[in-house]
């Protein structure tokens, strides 16, 4: 119940942020240089088509009066129509948003229970040659460039070994996957398609590998920090002195206190994902997400770009909330 | 066959040597004391028996536990051993209780591990131990998490947790510190038992040696990690034999009681640095301390009625520090502010130096408001009260030299460099710090040198008022001495007045002319220090010096004692001690106290003067 | 009598997770590494024959070897020349880029912290904002309005990390002012400033001076970023994000040395400065 009132609490104080997050992302785009209408209208047109296809797009109201008819948008769930496209803005991310999430959260998931577990355990061996070397690799998959390992991953695992698909597209279409989520893996599983999951699986390996090693590190440094503060404890030395048996020890009195700060940090690690996700959906030819915001960012697509950043902005705080809530239940000091 | 059998341990860190060959041992049903000051290696001695020394230590010789050597343990019998053989009550319950677990749990997992109980026999078994242990609601409290506590009652929590075990002996790291006078002897009381009901064996450690003492059936004095003297506790508080023990007896403040005034002139002769300031008693006097004269100097420092209220920034709820006091300081004055933590003394302390401004009633400093005043004139103001700090070397700042930090006043109030140097140096010679300390850092300095610069900088302003906020309460007993001494000194000047803090009546007593006792926000008695101590009339003032330690190591018969923590007292209307007064009857509950004078101290207890005898002995 | 006090009966806890000898060590090898990669890209320039965008019309994709040691690109410009020029470019806007967030965050942190109240409420609800945002997506953003010049590029990277080391600052500074030595200074009679001068801001500084190593690593990683995907320096201009991008076309059919060249110093680089980070960290404890 305490909890409950907590999360209602959070969401209440996450409302002026996002209202400033749509303000702001308003704003940047409409200051953004370049003229979404010319890039579409061609070097040839007139200034009367311009004119025309300004007044399609609502472009040539007053500023205020675009903001308040965006914003009476966003609440009745119209985000306009695409200016590159001509489809409409919530069509298209319904179908963008499932794979890119399906993405990210496979890869912070994985993360987070390798670093858990490969934290402990590089905890308990401190200032040994293996905590030692799983630091310093933790550190290189950490420094690399997501963009270029997916390369490199593709060279190596794709051309080089033949081991996976070619590195376009989620799912092999043959496989007359039915569209319901958007996130393959999860569709497949629900229409029953075997050999579609099979396919989605094969294209998910590298991607998914390349973010794992790129964030696990930091999760696995916070686990490894908070673990070894907590065997270095008086708490843990006092447990250990009285004679606990090693079991009893590691559940209850290192595991949770160790995982405490955990998930504030997974939240900024997800948020890490999402951005690295616009370079790895690039490397993969995902057409996720990620792909369609830079493509509506390259175009000043106004209605595409506003909607993905905010999207973005609301899915990070989001996390942020969880992970506040998922804290205030790990932890009992903090004052819910 | 004895419980505890420890011969010539020695234990070395790398090159330092901790432990210097210590022989010690503990029987089943007796208390050991074991005394010296940190650092000493007592602790070192708590871990070896349990077998956790630190990294990188290497000890030799034998650490018999029932005969079998814990140093030479296999893991599987040393596993066995920690907990059921030897359980050690921890330093600090705070940070010994896991944060993450609720405290039943942690009861339960001891239970469990060395009683072989199932978990429902574990759980009834864990709400009758916390009950034994003095905790209330025990079932309710079975859910709770550490930092859900104060810190009294988690040190109860630590003793159920070791008692959990079912050890055959019960080591007690200074189980005390930290803890209220008032509490400090009913912790102790539980160790006693443990020894005699339980039959178990306990050493108990502590650097205060007058506050184990009375339950302590042997004594042992450690230095430097080498055992100086050891034998019945009578023997050495009466004829201490080696220097040590002496100091460390001179160095507890006392109040009048024959054989610690004797020894302390004893070891006064043996130690020409004998502090004279402390471990005085009433009839030595301090000779610096015209005893009991009239002071009539200037006012430095004036509270009127203050209140005090740190609310919530939106109004509703808040702290009420302080719930209307009024004190005077005169020039050449020193008035002893004394109470339990929590009683307001830090408010009073920071609303006299302009710190902090009173919600209602006001304070005059050297003539003016601080709270009229603002900016520059408010800053030069402070400049006229100083503050000398509980923790010496967190008030200083960690990237700053000695010289630096001394010298700061003087910089506010726009001395020139040179000037400032010669003062700044001045000034730490008068301290006992010789010009090589004024380059050094706060990392480098001992608490007792980083208080002594504390009070240079106190000092070097030249301030009509000094405020000494617990100022020895983070040291060492014998460097407490020291500062104390060097205090006197300073309190000693007719042109300056001051101001002494303490939770201990003891310490004021020494070169207080006046003293004042806080209960919860309210002056609940004020007046000359000897009439004060010679005849309290207030049931807490009463209380605080029932719970002084003495070292004459017999029980006290018919001292007042509160009931429950602080804490726990739930404050209603009436007067605010009602609920812990063993003397409250229902017009307590229900009047507001309102100080009035009874000979020449002043008292807020409408039974005052009435209460029942209190020499003779009750039980 | 001298005072008793002999140090360390039991230690810190934290004097456990402290491994100095590792430590060292990650701070000498990141420092060796960073001094070779400057070494590599301040001198190397002037060995090779090629410039960075000088154009062997005869030898498009050459392969390495012969007169382009590590091959040419598309353009037919030197693989080896314009990874290390490029460089030159990725360090320097990293390390202006962090120096910029430094101080600007800092600046920020500190007028939060020691006002409190009102100022610093607005400036963290502004913060929030701006951190609603993963780092990466507003850096796309703010790159893609203000464009992609090198000075632009630095502000952009030093925008996106400020509110972080503002946050960092703020939260030092608003702990240091609650310590006794600052209440000490004050009841000295010092002024605010004085006491912000003397005792609040070097004391607050230690987490900055940590993690900025560290982020000189994302800094570097997010401007190749940003030009791998068209929104940074753009070719002809020797960049290491622009080299890999214009070489990732050439990866599906197994041509390596238009990508790998400049990926694998820019791993390196990255790696220079996450040693060096991780190493001070451990030095100063600060678990994180």
């Amino acid at each position: 119940m305490r909890i409950a009132r907590f999360t209602a609490r959070r969401l209440l104080q996450a409302v002026p942020v996002l209202l400033g997050v749509v303000v702001v992302t308003f704003v940047l785009v409409r200051v953004l240089p370049g003229d979404p209408i010319r890039t579409i209208l061609g070097p040839n047109a007139t200034e009367a088509d311009a004119a025309a296809a300004r007044a399609r797009y609502g472009l040539d109201q007053p500023m205020w009066q675009q903001f308040v008819d965006y914003l009476g948008g966003l609440f009745t769930g119209d985000l306009g129509v695409s200016i590159q496209s001509g489809q409409s803005v919530m069509g298209e991310m319904a179908v963008r948003l499932g794979p890119t999430l399906e993405l990210v959260v496979i890869a912070v998931t994985i993360a987070t229970v390798l670093a858990t577990v490969l934290g402990i355990w590089s905890a308990r061996r401190a200032g040994r040659a293996g905590d030692h070397t799983l630091r310093v690799l933790a550190l290189v998959g950490n420094s690399l460039p997501e963009f270029w390992l997916g390369l490199v991953l593709i060279l190596v695992v794709y051309s080089g070994l033949g081991w996976v698909p070619a590195p376009s597209g989620r799912v092999d279409p043959d496989t007359n996957l039915s569209l319901i989520t958007g996130a393959d893996l999860l569709d497949a599983v629900l229409t029953g398609n075997g050999p579609a999951f099979a396919s989605a699986a094969g294209h998910l390996v590298l991607p998914v590998a390349t973010m794992v090693v790129v964030i696990v590190a930091p999760l696995m440094r916070s686990v490894r920090a908070s673990a070894l503060e907590v065997l270095g404890s008086e708490a843990y030395r006092a447990a250990a002195a009285h004679g606990l048996p090693e079991r009893t020890l590691l559940r209850g009195y290192l595991a949770r206190a160790a995982l405490v700060r955990l998930p504030a940090l997974a939240a900024l690690v997800f948020g890490f994902a999402i951005g690295s996700t616009v370079l790895v959906e690039y490397v993969f030819s995902w057409q996720g997400f990620g792909q369609w915001a830079l493509r509506g960012l390259l175009f000043r697509d106004y209605p595409v770009v506003q909607a993905s950043v905010v999207v973005i902005a609301l899915c990070y705080t989001l996390i942020f909330l969880i992970a506040d809530v998922v804290h205030a239940v790990l932890d009992p000091r903090v004052r819910i | 066959m004895t419980l505890l059998d420890i011969r010539d341990l020695k234990v070395a860190i790398g090159s330092v040597q901790a432990l210097a060959g210590v022989d010690l041992t503990v029987a089943r049903g007796e208390v050991v004391g074991l005394v010296g000051e940190s650092g000493g290696g007592k602790s070192m001695i708590a871990r070896s028996v349990v077998g956790l020394l630190p990294d990188g230590a290497r000890a030799t010789g034998q650490v018999l536990f029932e005969d079998r050597d814990v140093l030479t343990m296999d893991a599987a019998t040393l596993a066995a051993h920690r907990g059921a053989g030897a359980a050690i009550c921890f330093q600090n319950p705070r940070g010994a209780l896991s944060p993450t677990r609720v405290i039943g749990r942690q009861l339960t997992d001891r239970l469990v591990t060395h009683q072989g109980m199932d978990a429902s026999q574990a759980r009834s078994a864990a709400v009758g131990l916390f009950e034994s242990v003095g905790i209330r609601s025990a079932a309710r409290r079975f859910g709770s998490y550490p930092h859900e506590l104060s810190g009294g009652q988690a040190q109860r929590v630590m003793i159920s947790l070791a008692t959990g075990c079912a050890p055959g002996l019960l080591i007690a790291d200074e189980p005390t510190t930290g803890l209220d006078v008032t509490l400090t002897r009913e912790i102790l009381l539980r160790f006693r038992e443990a020894a005699d009901e339980e039959g178990r064996g306990v050493l108990l450690i502590s650097h205060d040696l007058a506050s184990i003492a009375r339950i302590c059936d042997r004594l042992v004095v450690l230095n430097a990690g080498a055992i100086v003297e050891h034998g019945p506790t009578t023997a050495i508080l009466t004829t201490p034999a080696a220097p040590y023990t002496r100091t460390l007896l001179a160095a507890v403040p006392t109040l009048p009681s024959p054989h610690p005034a004797e020894s302390g002139e004893s070891a006064g002769s043996a130690d020409p640095a004998r502090p004279a300031g402390a471990g005085v008693s009433a009839e030595s006097g301090d000779p610096a301390q015209p005893a009991g004269s009239a002071v009539s100097g200037d006012e430095v420092v004036r509270v009127e009625d203050a209140h005090v209220v740190y609310g919530s920034r939106f109004g509703a709820g808040g702290h009420h520090a302080l719930r209307g006091v009024s004190l005077t300081v005169r020039a050449g004055e020193t008035v002893g502010v004394v109470g339990e933590s929590g009683s307001g003394k830090s408010t009073l302390a920071r609303l006299m130096l302009g710190m902090i401004t009173p919600s209602r009633g006001a304070v005059t400093l050297a003539g003016r408001e601080p709270s009229r005043l603002r900016g520059r004139a408010l800053r030069a103001l402070r400049r006229r009260a100083q503050l000398v700090f509980q923790d010496p070397i967190g008030s200083l700042s960690p990237r700053r030299t000695v010289a630096d930090a001394v010298a700061e006043p003087l910089r506010a109030a726009g001395v020139k460099a040179p000037e400032r140097a010669r003062r700044v140096a001045a000034v730490l010679e008068r301290m006992g710090l010789d010009g090589t300390y004024a380059e050094r850092r706060p990392h480098e300095l001992s608490g007792g040198q980083a208080q002594r610069v504390g009070i240079a900088r106190a000092l070097a302003g030249e301030p009509d008022l000094i405020v000494f906020d617990e100022p020895t309460s983070a040291l060492d007993v014998t460097v407490q001495a020291q500062i104390l001494k060097v205090i006197g000194e300073v309190t000693a000047e007719r042109g300056r007045g001051s101001v002494f803090i303490s939770h201990d009546l003891a310490t004021v007593r020494g070169f207080c002319d006046r003293v004042v006792v806080l209960y919860l926000g309210r002056i609940v008695e004020e007046g000359p220090v000897e009439e004060v101590f010679a005849r309290p009339r207030h049931p807490y003032t009463m209380a605080l010096l029932a719970a002084v330690p003495s070292l004459d190591g017999e029980e006290e018969t018919g001292r007042v004692r509160l009931t429950k923590d602080p804490e726990e007292a739930a404050a209603g209307g009436g007067c605010a001690l009602a609920p812990r007064c063993p003397f409250a009857e229902d017009a307590c509950r229900t009047e507001e106290q309102e100080l009035r004078t009874l000979g020449r101290a002043r008292v807020a207890c409408r039974r005052a003067g009435a209460l029942p005898d209190l020499e003779g002995p009750e039980r | 009598m001298a005072d008793l006090t002999t140090a360390g009966e039991a230690g810190p806890p934290r004097a456990a997770a402290a491994d100095r000898g590792f430590a060292t060590t990650l701070i000498r090898t990141g420092s060796v590494i960073l001094g070779l990669v400057v070494l590599a890209v301040l001198i190397g320039p002037l060995l090779v024959r090629w410039g960075p965008e000088e154009i062997d019309a005869a030898a498009s994709l050459a392969p390495p070897g012969g007169a382009h040691p590590l091959g040419t690109d598309v353009n037919g410009m030197d693989i080896l020349s314009r990874v290390l020029h490029a460089g030159r470019l990725d360090l320097g806007v990293a390390v202006a880029s962090v120096a910029l967030a430094v101080v600007l965050g800092t600046l920020l942190g500190i007028v939060a912290g020691y006002r409190g109240g009102l100022v610093d409420d607005v400036l963290m609800r502004i913060l929030d904002v701006f951190q609603a945002f993963p780092a990466f997506i507003l850096a796309l953003a703010v790159a893609a309005l203000l464009g992609g010049g090198v000075p632009e590029l630095i502000l952009v990277i030093a925008l996106v990390n400020a509110p972080a080391y503002a946050r960092l600052v703020r939260a030092e500074v608003r702990t240091v002012r609650e310590l006794p030595f600052v209440e000490a200074s004050r009841t000295s009679g010092s002024s605010g400033l004085g006491t912000l001068w003397r005792h609040v801001l070097p004391n607050s500084l230690t987490p900055v001076r940590v993690i900025a190593p560290l982020n000189c690593g994302w800094a570097m990683l997010t401007l190749a970023g940003l030009s791998f995907l068209g929104l940074g320096v753009t070719v002809p201009t020797a960049e290491w994000g622009a080299m890999i991008s214009l070489g990732s076309a050439d990866v599906v059919a197994g041509r390596w040395w238009t990508s790998v060249p400049p990926g694998l110093l820019l791993l390196v680089s990255v790696l220079g400065f996450s040693l060096l980070g991780e190493g001070l960290q451990e030095r100063a404890g600060v678990t994180r």
